[in-house]
């Protein structure tokens, strides 16, 4: 009776959680369509939107509604059934890979001891929707971008493993609150600066995992026109769109709870002190995005088997020797 | 060594992504550059530089009256043909020049063969119209004009078709007018 009882409101916990995290999504999109835009703009001295609303700040409501309205075109000879699945597929991983980040000291959506597993397993998903979209739009384009996904995307997931792990090995917990609180208080107490090459890797890594730029060769719209979602119209472009700024806000809320203190900050620890942190590495993200020109496929690879590779599994032996000694 | 130095190249590689991200971090608080069409117009001092649409030259000796001399030099140089040059019967001078802008590639060639100067490129930016007969310009009746409105013009004076558009950018007459009596002189007229 009382086990049911817990089951039941903890279903019911869940359910909110789900509701909470989509219009977290959503909300951030929105967001986040607006201030890349505006970022690119003051980046090369133009104003950005500037015309729907003031200050253009309904652009994104605009494109909403124009995605929303447009046709969904299906282009002869698809996979049917996987070229439906893969913006789907896209979108709901997402949904499921925030629900063990410690937003607050109890604004937790699942307290599952091992996170950190659960992040990295279904992180991948992303990369399968990517190749199923590629595959099934019988485009050639399609099938280029979803190759240079996977190439890029199983390259890429290693020494982000790696470095996390470097993280976990100094914490002793897979639990991302437990790593969220060992961290101090104080700016110089984050893992950033006890973990510098780790922090680094993973900056690079998250930038390649999430396809943006200048590691953005599955979409690279000048060579691809859009990589694997180059047949996608309408609200399946949209859900790519939404999966993409959705993966850019959780490897920034990783990079917060990993790095930056998670939820601690110098004065009244709380959620807001992960979003602030969260954000910061999101403007971070565009900012490069907007400085550095798209690397070469050969480089992007090289990047990381030749340097990204050794120096984390490096830092990954240092860590693990000094946890050793001290 | 070999390694060394690739790990040395690597180095100064990052470093310079360094600069990168600071000169753009820079230049995101720097003001803006763009000008909002309808609500602002171009300063007339960057206007200087910006070649529109031909015009004709002002003579040397007689200021009202064209150096050009009808050789159709221009009109044969054309790649899009759009000048139309008709003789006079009496002497040199023009009685049709028409310019179609439509046409017009601004690539600059009829600048450059003219032997007497006669054609320049204007500063004249705010050209607009909703018909294409609108954009084939008489330059005759253009000269004619600027030389009506004052001795020296800084720069193109306000466009003989563009009467509609004008009324879209309140404007668009302020800066011209400005400039006309006051310092900023056209360096080429």
């Amino acid at each position: 009776m009382e086990l049911s009882k817990i089951s039941v409101l903890s279903l019911v916990e869940l359910v909110v959680a789900c509701l909470l995290v989509i219009a977290l999504m959503v909300a951030n999109a929105i967001v986040m369509v607006y201030a890349e835009r505006k970022g690119a703009g003051f980046i090369q001295r133009r104003p950005g939107p500037y015309e729907v609303g003031p200050w253009g700040i309904l652009q994104p409501v605009a494109d909403s509604m124009k995605l929303l309205a447009k046709q969904l075109f299906v282009p002869a000879n698809v996979d049917f059934l996987l070229y439906f699945l893969a913006p789907v597929l896209a979108f709901l991983p997402v949904l499921l890979l925030f629900l063990p980040i410690p937003f607050g000291p109890y604004l937790t959506a699942l307290k599952v001891p091992d996170g950190v597993v659960l992040i990295l397993a279904f992180a991948g998903f992303g990369l399968l929707a990517n190749l199923l979209a590629g595959y099934s739009s019988n485009n050639k384009y399609g099938i280029l971008g979803a190759g240079r996904a996977v190439a890029q995307g199983v390259a890429y997931e290693i020494p982000m493993i790696l470095a996390l792990l470097a993280v976990v090995f100094q914490t002793g917990s897979m639990n991302l609150s437990d790593i969220a609180e060992a961290q101090g208080s104080a700016p110089w107490r984050w893992n950033f600066l006890c973990q510098p090459l780790a922090f680094f890797i993973y900056l690079v890594t998250l930038v390649a995992e999430t396809n943006r730029a200048p590691f953005d060769l599955p979409e690279g719209e000048s060579e691809l026109t859009a990589g694997f979602h180059t047949e996608y119209s309408g609200m399946g472009f949209a859900l790519f769109f939404l999966s993409e700024y959705a993966n850019m806000l959780l490897v920034s809320f990783v990079c917060a709870t990993f790095f930056l203190g998670g939820y601690k900050g110098p004065i009244l620890d709380g959620f807001w002190w992960t979003f602030i942190k969260a954000y910061a590495v999101m403007a971070f993200i565009v900012w490069i995005r907007w400085t550095f020109p798209r690397v070469r496929f050969d480089q992007l690879l090289n990047i990381n088997w030749k340097w990204l590779l050794p120096l984390s599994i490096l830092n990954l032996w240092i860590t693990a020797v000094i946890i050793k000694l001290v | 060594m070999k390694m060394l130095s690739a790990i040395w190249d690597n180095l100064k590689g990052l470093y310079s992504l360094l600069v990168g991200m600071c000169i753009t971090g820079r230049y995101f608080f720097q003001p803006l550059k763009t000008v909002h069409f309808p609500r602002d117009v171009v300063e007339p001092e960057n206007l200087a530089s910006y070649r529109g649409p031909l015009e004709l030259a002002r003579g040397k000796t007689d200021e009202s009256k064209t150096r050009c001399i009808s050789c159709q030099m221009c009109a044969k140089g054309c790649p899009g043909n759009c000048i139309t040059v008709v003789k006079s019967k009496e002497g040199k001078n023009p009685v049709t020049w028409l310019y179609d802008f439509t046409l017009c590639c601004l690539c600059g060639a009829c600048v450059e063969v003219c032997p007497t100067a006669a054609i320049q490129f204007s500063h004249r930016l705010y050209l607009v119209s909703t018909s294409r007969e609108a954009l084939v310009l008489d330059l005759l009746k253009d000269l004619e004009e600027r030389v009506a409105a004052g001795p020296l013009p800084a720069a193109g004076a306000g466009t003989p078709d563009a009467k509609k558009p004008e009324a879209r950018m309140p404007d668009a007459g302020g800066p011209q007018k400005a400039a006309g009596g006051s310092a900023a002189p056209d360096p080429e007229g």
